[in-house]
């Protein structure tokens, strides 16, 4: 027998596409021949699996080899085929019996030395093999416990190129990697608290709110007032990951590599700082075959904006598709691509350059210079953000008087009583939580009494409201009213509400 | 009158110089048409302000200059003219023209000028607005700077007092400067007020040009008000040249520790006039007399509890949601309820997000 095939699997974006990997040794002019649409780094297999192969205490003839990765239409990426296509060579040259390696998925970086590397993706590629009937899977070691938490195939762990070897030809018997279930449960590690935060009952109030209806945050504070402290906190606060949310989420790392192997699921929503100098493609992922980006690193959980306008404004404006739409569409030549970006996004900004507008004794700025500053964020973004609060300098006395505040389980307490109210409500439609109400369906659940409507009213003409703003003012107070356990909307939910309004630049304009 | 517009455009040979050129020659026309032999003759002139004059000659058309003028609806109003301001003849250093778009102050009635710093605190401005509107209403003449801070809420105070005010700028008249309060210039025109300038039209702001302005600005007025002004402010400048041309100024106080009073407390010091309130002042220019118990209306706002409990912490300072929560020891939700209660009912102002002072 001097071919044979073996299943692998890489991934296209969020996708997983099956790929054959076929192995012809035969007579002819030694020689080592890879084709399939492949990249350099696939490529270079070629030698990684030749030395892996001798290293392993195998002959390797001199003798013409063919490898072909079909389909050919699709482009391979990354040395996850150094495996199957050593043990594909293998088994052309009769070390291996041809039947045990079919409906095997087989997958893993080669080093020289026959030892098998991680790769990523394989939450992924082991869910999609699942789904197709595969019983099992060969994976490398460092990535066993990952793939074993997809119930329902064999995932065997394999060390070396040896051992897969032994295993295939029936020498050595390795033992399918059980579900991990002691890493599972030690993996929820102790998150930041609310009650590390003294004072700043503003803050904690607002981010209460916020994250009970869903809604995006804006801090507005000086340097050092504890914007990041509040917003690295929302993650444990914010209602704990279902099963299905924590595998979203791991397929997602797993596809960029991130998976701990001492904790291979997510369960904690994810937290992401991304800094000012961040590129479009980092944020909603890019690349020839697009990777996610930061957006959807942070699906699910928190993205954080530190500095907004310190961000070039086009970076700013792609956000505003997945904030509406919960999800990004990256369009290449082979292909669309959907990544999931259902984020909470948490932003901060100076009140001017200098951080202490309005205290004018301190203040150096012209209001020219404060005007440039804020005019690097179009008002079309700031409208997005429906929650909007300042940050106060942190006193001295605040820090040593203060008794330590709420702690976080308690305000998760309260937000999840007002997400359950919001599911009861929305039961059977698409909405999730109040921020996702489109402006046709504000009627229907934001119904205003009539004292409540001229206060609406009265507020739109004093304080100069757009349609838009006037619409994000109905949302908050819906979950304002969620969180006072209230039917209806009452005056004094709408009043806060307007209170938590975006800024307008003209705030500082004067 | 084109010679003679001719003659003040040239701004290199000093207004001192050109007042007695044309004294001695008798008009301007007779000063293009001269020879430049008998100009080197005159003593107070030296060879560069020859050579200007000759430039001059050759480079700028009367009859161009003059029609641009009219196209811009421009008034060129030369200190010989009969409408020149009569205050402004008496001060040491009168301009030798001014340049008017709408009117000027008129002559019967009372002008107050209100300066002070670009860079002020709500307080200040609170305060130019209210004089600015009170002054109006009496039918006084504001008069100020049109510069960003203090200058431009003098001005916005007396056209909401459906008063005229007249801008003295340090640019050309026709070049609104800062560029932001183009709607205010507007404004002032269409309310039959003014915008003047000692400098022709299409001299832009210099920095220089400034302190040369504020003397015309105390100098169209009978009295100052130095609403804000830090210890190096140029309403000091302007407070300065009022003495010296013996207008009356008054400053407003502010609080000690405030930087940006310190200028206006040391004018008290020295002996300044104090703006305790507009009505007061009316008084003591003898406009309008004190009338008694009018003014203690402010204090009787009725106010549910918890909002008269907010409203109590706050003052023309910006304070924050979080100090007023504190101070109140009410939790953040209430107290920015009670807050957006206050500003619906015109009591307080949200300056900054979430930073409140009372109106």
């Amino acid at each position: 027998m001097s071919f044979s095939t073996v299943l692998s699997a890489s991934i296209q974006g969020l996708k997983v596409e099956f790929v054959n990997v076929e192995a012809d040794v035969s007579n002819g002019l030694p020689g080592f021949h890879m084709v399939g649409y492949l990249s350099s780094e696939v490529k270079e297999a070629a030698e990684r699996v030749r030395t892996a192969i001798k290293n392993s205490g195998m002959d390797y003839p001199a003798k013409k080899t063919v490898i072909n990765l079909s389909p050919a239409t699709v482009r391979k990426r990354g040395a996850a085929f150094d495996l199957p296509i050593a043990v594909s060579i293998l088994a052309s040259l009769g070390q291996i019996r041809e039947r045990s390696v079919r409906n095997t998925l087989i997958i893993g970086e080669l080093g020289l030395d026959g030892g098998i590397q991680e790769v990523p993706g394989i939450l992924p590629i082991v869910l999609a093999a699942r789904d197709a009937g595969i019983p099992l899977c060969i994976v490398p070691k460092a990535n066993a416990a990952e793939g074993a938490l997809v119930e329902g195939i064999q995932v065997i762990g394999a060390g070396s190129l040896a051992e897969v070897l032994g295993f295939l030809s029936g020498s050595i018997a390795l033992e399918p990697e059980p579900y991990p279930e002691d890493k599972v449960n030690s993996c929820i590690k102790e998150m930041p608290d609310y009650s590390d935060i003294c004072g700043q009952k503003t803050i904690k109030r607002a981010v209460e709110v916020a994250v009970a209806g869903g809604h995006n945050l804006l801090f507005v504070g000086p340097p050092g007032s504890g914007k990041t402290m509040a917003a690295k906190r929302i993650p444990g606060i914010l209602p704990p990951m279902t099963m299905e949310e924590s595998m979203e989420i791991t397929k997602i790392y797993s596809i960029m590599g991130r998976i701990d192997a001492k904790a291979p699921l997510i369960q904690q929503r994810p937290f992401r700082n991304v800094h000012h100098t961040a590129t479009r493609a980092a944020l909603i992922g890019g690349g020839l075959i697009p990777t996610p980006g930061e957006i959807s690193l942070a699906h699910r959980g928190v993205l954080f904006l530190d500095e907004l306008p310190e961000f070039q404004r086009a970076v700013l404006e792609v956000l505003r598709e997945p904030l509406e739409e919960h999800k990004i569409r990256i369009s290449r030549t082979h292909g669309n691509y959907v990544f999931p970006a259902n984020f909470m996004l948490v932003a901060a900004l100076n009140p001017c350059p200098c951080g202490c507008y309005p205290d004018m004794e301190r203040c150096t700025c012209t209001s020219g210079q404060i005007q440039n500053y804020l005019g690097k964020i179009s008002q079309a973004f700031l409208d997005r953000l429906e929650i909007c609060v300042e940050a106060p300098k942190v006193t001295y006395e605040s820090l040593s008087r203060e008794k330590k505040g709420e702690n976080s389980s308690q305000i998760r307490e309260r937000v999840c009583r007002a997400r359950d109210i919001q599911n009861d409500r929305y039961k059977g439609t698409k909405i999730a939580t109040n921020a996702m109400l489109q402006v046709k369906e504000l009627d229907k659940y934001c119904r205003l009494g009539k004292e409540e409507s001229r206060l609406i009213e009265q507020a739109f003409t004093a304080l100069g409201l757009t349609a838009r703003t006037y619409h994000k003012i109905l949302k908050v107070s819906r979950t304002i009213a969620d969180l006072d356990q209230a039917e209806s909307i009452c005056v004094k939910h709408i009043k806060e509400a307007i209170g938590y309004r975006t800024i307008d630049k003209k705030y500082w304009g004067r | 009158m084109k010679y003679e517009y001719w003659f003040a455009q040239i701004a290199r040979v000093n207004d001192r110089k050109k007042y007695f050129l044309r004294e001695y020659l008798g008009t301007a026309k007779d000063i293009f048409y001269i020879e430049e032999m008998k100009l080197n003759k005159m003593e107070f002139l030296n060879e560069q302000d020859v050579n200007t004059i000759m430039q001059a000659k050759k480079t700028l058309d009367p009859d161009m200059l003059y029609k641009d003028l009219k196209k811009k609806s421009i008034r060129f109003i030369p200190w010989f003219s009969e409408e020149f301001p009569e205050k402004l003849c008496e001060i040491p250093t009168p301009p030798y023209a001014l340049y008017v778009k709408g009117s000027i102050p008129e002559r019967t009635k009372k002008t107050v000028a209100i300066v002070g710093a670009r860079r002020c605190t709500h307080y200040g401005e609170k305060y130019a607005l209210e004089y600015g509107e009170k002054l109006a209403q009496c039918d006084v003449s504001v008069i100020s700077g049109l510069a960003r801070g203090i200058d431009g809420a003098g001005h916005r105070g007396a056209l909401m007092g459906k008063g005229s005010t007249y801008a003295v700028l340090g640019c050309g008249v026709d070049i609104c400067y800062p560029r932001e309060h183009i709607g205010l210039y507007t404004d002032i025109l269409r309310q039959q007020g003014g915008i003047l300038s000692e400098f022709p039209p299409g001299t832009p702001p210099v920095g220089c040009n400034f302190p040369r302005r504020n003397r015309i600005i105390s100098g169209l007025s009978d009295v100052v008000l130095v609403m804000e002004a830090g210890e190096k402010s140029g309403s000091l400048i302007t407070a300065d040249m009022a003495l010296e041309q013996g207008r009356d100024i008054y400053a407003l106080p502010g609080p000690v520790n405030s930087s940006l009073s310190r200028g206006c407390n040391q004018l008290i010091r020295q002996g300044a006039g104090i703006l305790l309130s507009p009505e007061r002042l009316l008084d003591e220019l003898g406009i309008l007399p004190i009338s008694s118990g009018e003014n203690t209306d402010k204090n009787k706002k009725v106010l549910e509890t918890g909002e008269n409990m907010v409203y109590s912490r706050l003052c023309p300072y910006p304070k924050n949601l979080s100090q007023l929560a504190e101070e109140t020891d009410l939790p953040p939700g209430e107290v920015l309820e009670k807050l957006v209660s206050l500003e619906l009912q015109g009591y307080v102002k949200e300056i900054s997000k979430n930073y409140y002072v009372t109106l």
